[in-house]
């Protein structure tokens, strides 16, 4: 903007400007108040009743607390219980509470409590969104007070990280019903007030048991839905920071301006063209990896801006049981029109491509589109809106080829599924992955993980594209945001001004 | 007149009864499982039955239309599925952004439009005709969310004198609120000026070419008399017409505006629920606009007549 001489715009300016000219708000920035933007507004405000990431975004730490926490770096560390044990054969979790807990509402944790809570997890009748990942526990019980024992049907090694996430918020049976609209928990900030379609005001909680750390006094999520409107709001200094920014092509303009810090870090999102393994011909190993052949990540990263980095399997390089497998099938169009040809598609075929309305899909769909034809896959986009994705993609599974990216973390196990979308069946994985579950040994855990991402990217079950990047901008003086996104949040009780 | 009007009036209920049904039927084939929406892709079959279940979707379509009649009937719009909120505050709480921004766009329009119409007609063939016809034709063709996008680089990044988007609210900041509407307003208007000066020029040239305006001329009435009392006063009938329909266009175009602005309006909550699949808030959403629609219509066959006689000598 500074570049274009101003004269020409207050000329144009003054052709419209009959109205009266109003003094700038006060816009005086309280060093305990920030104001966080966010691309997606959720809808409700409890993970119980709603998957939508947007929930947790907002209520992981800052109002909900779990008995275990994901901390910055993506560690499991503890949370409402101080510690825990685990039986040697892997079935029974014993956790100790943190002592002095209280909800918002005055209420006191216990014991009772955090049984209620993670009953209705796993409870017959219940509707919570992510009910499967603990239909694997028997029972809860409260020992004491203050010590809880959950009992697990078989071992499960993620039960720790599942029991951590926002879903197993640890909420009170008091304020449970209502916490759709106003949420009650635990944590360092309190509900104040939600304005529909356009924010959500938390206030520090007095009850909080280490209130003195706590260094915002407001925070504000306020929703900004278009991309040029984001860069608009932090340029007119409206907003702090958009902790996930998602408008790659718009950064440079951002990283101009001094007052701003543009921070890259990782997601748990690998985005891959997810592929109807039970369709002809994707149901032939030639021929997915052909197409694996056909992809050229680094022109894909490049549509992305460059933010990204290159998967070869279903797994996030950041993770220490990571192994690259981008060597599998290397670039190389000759290779895959030759491994067409041996499949029986000498002239190639056609297929569908279904695109979610989400903007790295919509990039990198034409580009993927433009680089299966190079190997004479002819591909014929169809955009969809989520809800038609879900149904149609998702859940129907009438599709040829998608462009997604599976933002949950540990979700290799999606491979071990009967009737995923993908409709891929491996015994082999599934063997695999069963040791995974069973193993206690996090160590050989690790190198099982590893042959699991050798397992799929082998087998060329989906073509792996590349990890999503987390783009945090915020202003300068802001300290304690993180810079890595291992779990759906925004926790602020680390977050200060310089 | 009274008889004109309530055959006008009737004629509206038979619309609006029979949008009830259209409505109704295109939202339910719309593609989409709300209950999907909400549990999102880890959801197992037997939570997704009972939530279904929980909203009715399980219901044959029938018994659901009536349902949602015998709701509006009564004035009992339900709870919507994503926010478990009322869908009568919700929205009633975005009507009170939207009906205030398109009331300020359009009454912006007609006290730029008409004068500047008048004005080109009055010096028709000028360089004063021109260059409003050049502003028109711009107007026409600038689409209103990059003007929006414009004036918030101008006002908002460059001079910080307005808000970059958001919406206080009336109760919070009654002052800023008003603010928060200036800008987007004033997107919102520039193409339908432009529509509203190319009507009232081309009535006014039409009706200054009238033997009684020649008439009010020759009896040596003063210029100004003639254009505003004689001449403006038929011209007004397709000013009035077109201001009417454009009404219903600024409540459609606040959609885009409304984004571009931040500003929780119907057109988001339009947006949104559409996709959540909060089949409850579209159907009730669309319907409401149905209504303000008819009842824009109503009103300017109500100015038809207060303009001109004949409609009622006619009924």
């Amino acid at each position: 903007m500074q570049s274009i001489p101003r004269r020409t715009f207050i000329g144009a300016a003054a052709a419209f400007a009959v109205f009266p000219a109003f003094g700038p708000e006060a816009w005086a920035q309280a060093k305990n108040r920030l104001v966080v933007g966010m691309s997606l507004e959720p809808p409700v405000l409890d993970p119980n009743k709603n998957a939508a990431a947007a929930i947790r975004e907002i209520t992981y730490q800052n109002i909900f607390e779990s008995l275990a926490r994901i901390d910055r770096t993506g560690a499991i560390v503890s949370g409402l219980a101080e510690s825990w044990t685990i039986s040697p054969d892997g079935l029974v979790y014993t956790f100790k509470l943190r002592p002095g807990v209280k909800f918002h509402d005055g209420e006191a944790l216990d014991a009772s409590v955090v049984k209620f809570a993670i009953d209705r997890l796993f409870a017959a009748d219940s509707t919570v969104p992510a009910k499967s990942l603990y239909t694997d526990i028997a029972s809860v019980e409260a020992v004491d007070p203050a010590t809880v024992k959950i009992t697990l049907k078989t071992p499960n090694s993620y039960l720790l990280y599942n029991i951590a996430l926002c879903d197993a918020a640890i909420q009170h049976p008091k304020s449970a019903p209502t916490n759709d609209k106003h949420p009650v928990g635990t944590g360092a900030f309190q509900f104040k007030e939600r304005k529909e379609g356009d924010s959500i005001t938390l206030v520090k909680a007095p009850t909080f048991r280490d209130a003195g750390s706590i260094k915002l006094e407001t925070v504000i999520f306020k929703v900004v839905k278009d991309p040029s409107a984001q860069v608009s709001a932090l340029l007119a200094g409206d907003v702090d920071t958009f902790p996930g920014f998602q408008a790659p092509e718009l950064v440079e303009r951002l990283k101009k301006d001094a007052r701003f810090a543009v921070v890259v870090g990782t997601t748990e999102g690998e985005v891959i063209l997810a592929t109807n393994n039970g369709k002809k011909p994707f149901n032939d190993l030639k021929v997915r990896q052909a197409m694996a052949h056909a992809i050229n990540r680094a022109e894909l990263i490049d549509a992305e801006s460059g933010f990204g980095t290159p998967i070869g399997s279903h797994f996030a390089p950041h993770n220490k049981a990571y192994v690259d497998l981008t060597g599998t099938y290397p670039f190389d169009v000759a290779k895959g029109k030759a491994l067409l040809a041996e499949a029986g598609y000498p002239n190639g075929f056609e297929a569908s491509l279904k695109l979610p309305p989400v903007g790295y899909a919509q990039r990198a769909g034409e580009v993927l589109a433009s680089q299966l034809g190079k190997i004479g896959i002819k591909v014929a986009i169809t955009q969809l809106q989520w809800p038609q994705w879900l149904s149609e993609v998702f859940k129907e599974r009438n599709y040829d080829l998608t462009i997604v990216a599976h933002t949950e973390a540990n979700d290799i196990d999606r491979y071990a599924r009967d009737g995923y979308y993908w409709n891929y069946d491996s015994p082999e994985f599934k063997a695999k992955w069963r040791e995974v579950v069973a193993a206690t040994d996090f160590a050989k855990r690790d190198e099982l993980l590893k042959d699991c991402q050798r397992i799929i990217a082998r087998d060329a079950v989906n073509g792996y594209l590349y990890q999503l990047a987390k783009i945090g901008v915020w202003k300068k003086e802001l300290v304690g945001m993180w810079e890595n996104s291992p779990t759906p949040a925004t926790d602020l009780t680390g977050v200060s001004w310089k | 007149m009274l008889d004109f009007l309530s055959r006008r009036f009737a004629a509206a209920l038979v619309t609006l009864a029979l949008a009830t049904v259209v409505v109704f039927a295109v939202v339910e084939v719309l593609p989409g499982d709300p209950a999907l929406v909400m549990l999102g892709t880890e959801a197992r079959p037997d939570t997704l039955a009972a939530l279904r279940a929980q909203y009715g979707f399980d219901q044959p379509l029938p018994v659901r239309y009536l349902h949602w009649i015998g709701g509006l009937l009564s004035f009992d719009l339900g709870n919507s599925h994503a926010y478990g909120t009322p869908v009568a505050k919700l929205i009633g709480d975005r009507l009170a952004v939207t009906l205030p921004l398109g009331a300020l766009a359009l009454s912006w329009a007609v006290l730029v439009a008409v004068p500047l119409g008048v004005l080109a007609a009055w010096k028709h063939g000028t360089a004063g005709d021109w260059g409003v016809m050049g502003f028109t034709q711009i107007g026409i063709s600038v689409p209103n969310f990059w003007f929006g996008i414009v004036l918030v680089l101008l006002f908002a990044v460059t001079w910080q004198v307005f808000p970059s988007g958001g919406f206080p609210g009336w109760r919070q900041d009654p002052r800023g609120s008003v603010v928060a509407l200036v800008l987007p307003a004033l997107a919102l208007s520039l193409s339908e000026i432009a529509i509203l000066t190319r009507v009232t020029r081309s009535a006014m040239l039409d009706t200054l070419r009238e033997d009684y305006v020649r008439t009010a001329r020759a009896k040596g009435a003063p210029e100004r008399v003639v254009l505003f009392r004689h001449a403006l006063r038929n011209a007004l009938i397709p000013v009035t017409t077109v201001a009417g329909l454009i009404a219903g266009f600024l409540i459609a175009g606040a959609v885009i505006i409304e984004s571009v602005f931040r500003l929780p309006g119907v057109g988001q909550l339009v947006y949104d629920s559409i996709n959540n699949r909060d089949l409850v808030v579209i159907k009730n959403v669309v319907v409401l606009f149905t209504i303000l629609v008819l009842a824009v219509n109503l009103l300017v066959d109500v100015a038809y007549v207060l303009l001109d006689p004949r409609p009622r000598v006619a009924a």
